[in-house]
């Protein structure tokens, strides 16, 4: 018999594993870089800590997902290239991570301003962004609010993803599901209300 | 009650909020509203799970290359042989290899649907399948569980079938989603009708009226590509396998509405993305009559490498290689035996 969600779980299972919320501080993420700049496969653990930071801050900042994509994927090929010339001088990792996407941020608005001169699309921001600032914040808070998403209840999770992400209609997401668009509705809601609580929990 | 209406009251600011381009949604008068509203603001920007995984698989790959580097060597020297044809008996050019858990699940799914016909299976020692083979019609379609290098990935699979309303409706009773029934409308002139089954793939059940005939007639089985900027891979399979564009349907600012591309004796289909038919990077296995030349071709037309050229212990010389899509490419020459 063939079940509805055989392959979804494990297809997850990385997001679900631990939350790699807060930024390793000191000591801890020293180890880390160190440990991947001895061996390459332990990039994989820097990459699970700071993904979504560097995600957020990209797509913050271009307009569409696939460059939202590109970007950050640039952004972790560089990492990964030139983690052996990274050095530690308290400079947060995750500081040098969006140094790194902030510059491709910049390259990619300056070709995009030589392929496409738009008149009417006010380019995207070509100037050095404050990394430290409120604006930094608001970056931590959309990665934590990403990160929140992996551990719904697998339905709301689901509804989250297939609304927000594949952009299907309540009609659509109801007939995939075999739920009534009612209770599709409600699942958006309390998923919802989950992730703004568990915001309000991570901040209080 | 009060509850409920403010699920639909919520609803409401999303649907504004994902068809529109306005970056933030009205003020809402409600303030428990707002709050949720600046919730869903975000979520548009959550990233997709699928690039989540592949970049890190695509990162994996790449640090253990580099940690390979400096004691790899090239297999310049060592001309593949070439005592027999070059395609595995069974196989044609183009396979579409699946990889989806449990691949066991999927197998039967292969064989209620459309009547698949299960030809090897290779079990790992932890009871998962390795590789795997079914038949369906004149094609085939390799299965596989994968592992951490080669993760799960479904695809989008064009089927020719003689009965599409049947086979619609046996995919269905195996667990299948509809996009929509085979209908007479479909722009190629085929009877056409789409399915999703329960693992991420999705079915296009044809059968052919408009269509040409690839070479060698018509196959069962072909890959669908939907993909971002679609007419850059016509000149990357061109370069690196020797394909050729039998159809190249173009919208008239410059986007595949739809294109059949021949390798070899197969045929595979591409077009933009649009709509539900978004990227799905998938896995192709493609035989070529000199794997290392293909592999060579195929990096310099912009792939990237998963795997040098080697001597399989299965009897081929394979390959692998990324493209610019994110699909992978297992490219092999078959050595006999």
């Amino acid at each position: 018999m063939v079940t509805r969600r055989p392959a979804r779980k494990r297809l997850a299972k990385g997001a679900d594993e631990g939350v790699p919320g807060q930024v390793a501080r000191g000591a801890d993420e020293r180890v880390l870089v160190e440990a991947a700049q001895a061996d390459p496969a332990e990039f994989e653990v820097l990459y699970e800590l700071h993904f979504e930071r560097v995600y957020a801050f990209v797509a913050s900042r271009v307009r569409d997902r696939a460059t939202a994509e590109d970007l950050s994927s640039e952004v972790f090929h560089k990492g990964l290239a030139n983690l052996p010339s990274y050095e530690w001088r308290g400079v947060p990792f995750a500081a040098w991570l969006l140094r790194i996407a902030a510059n491709a941020i910049v390259d990619h608005a300056k070709r995009a301003a030589r392929e496409l001169p738009a008149p009417d699309d006010p380019p995207e921001p070509a100037v050095p962004f404050d990394l430290q600032g409120s604006k930094m914040r608001a970056i931590e808070h959309r990665a934590q609010l990403f990160r929140l998403v992996g551990q719904l209840p697998e339905v709301q999770k689901r509804v989250v993803y297939e609304r927000f992400v594949e952009q299907r209609s309540i009609r659509e997401i109801a007939q995939r599901l075999g739920k009534t668009e009612g209770a599709v509705k409600q699942l958006q809601l309390r998923a919802l209300q989950n992730l703004r609580a568990q915001m309000e929990g991570g901040h209080g | 009650m009060a509850k409920r209406s403010l699920a639909l009251q919520l609803d409401e600011v999303v649907q504004a909020m994902l068809v529109s381009l306005r970056p933030r949604p009205e003020e809402a008068p409600d303030p428990a509203l707002a709050d949720l509203s600046r919730v869903a603001e975000v979520l548009r920007e959550l990233p997709r799970q699928e690039f989540r995984a592949a970049l890190k698989s695509d990162l994996q790959r790449r640090a253990s290359m580099s940690e390979g580097t400096a004691t790899s060597k090239t297999a310049t020297g060592e001309a593949p042989a070439r005592a027999v044809h070059y395609m595995r008996p069974g196989l044609t050019s183009i396979t579409p290899y699946v990889i989806v858990r449990p691949a066991a699940q999927f197998m039967e799914f292969l064989k209620n649907a459309f009547e698949g016909v299960e030809r090897m299976r290779m079990p790992a020692p932890d009871g998962s399948i390795m590789h795997a083979d079914v038949a369906i019609g004149n094609g085939a379609i390799e299965v596989s569980d994968g592992n951490e290098e080669y993760p799960t990935a479904p695809g989008a699979i064009h089927l020719y079938v003689d009965d599409p309303d049947a086979t619609y409706a046996r995919t269905l009773q195996a667990g299948a989603t509809s996009f929509y029934a085979p209908t007479d409308d479909h722009p190629s002139g085929d009877r056409w009708g789409a399915v999703k089954d329960p693992f991420g793939n999705h079915w296009y059940i044809a059968k052919p009226r408009g269509w040409t005939p690839g070479p060698e007639g018509l196959r069962s089985v072909q890959p669908y590509l939907h993909l971002r900027d679609a007419q850059k891979m016509i000149p990357f399979l061109e370069a690196a396998f020797g394909a050729e564009a039998m159809g190249v349907h173009k919208s008239p600012d410059g986007l595949v509405l739809h294109a059949t591309i021949r390798i070899g004796n197969a045929t595979l289909e591409i077009d933009e993305a649009h709509g539900e038919f978004q990227p799905m990077p998938c896995h192709l296995h493609v035989y070529v009559p000199d794997t290392d030349a293909a592999y060579a071709q195929a990096l310099g037309a912009g792939a990237t490498s998963i795997e040098t050229p080697r001597n399989a212990p299965y009897g081929d010389r394979a390959a692998g290689v990324k493209d610019a899509w994110g699909n992978s490419w297992f490219i092999a020459t078959y050595l006999g035996q």
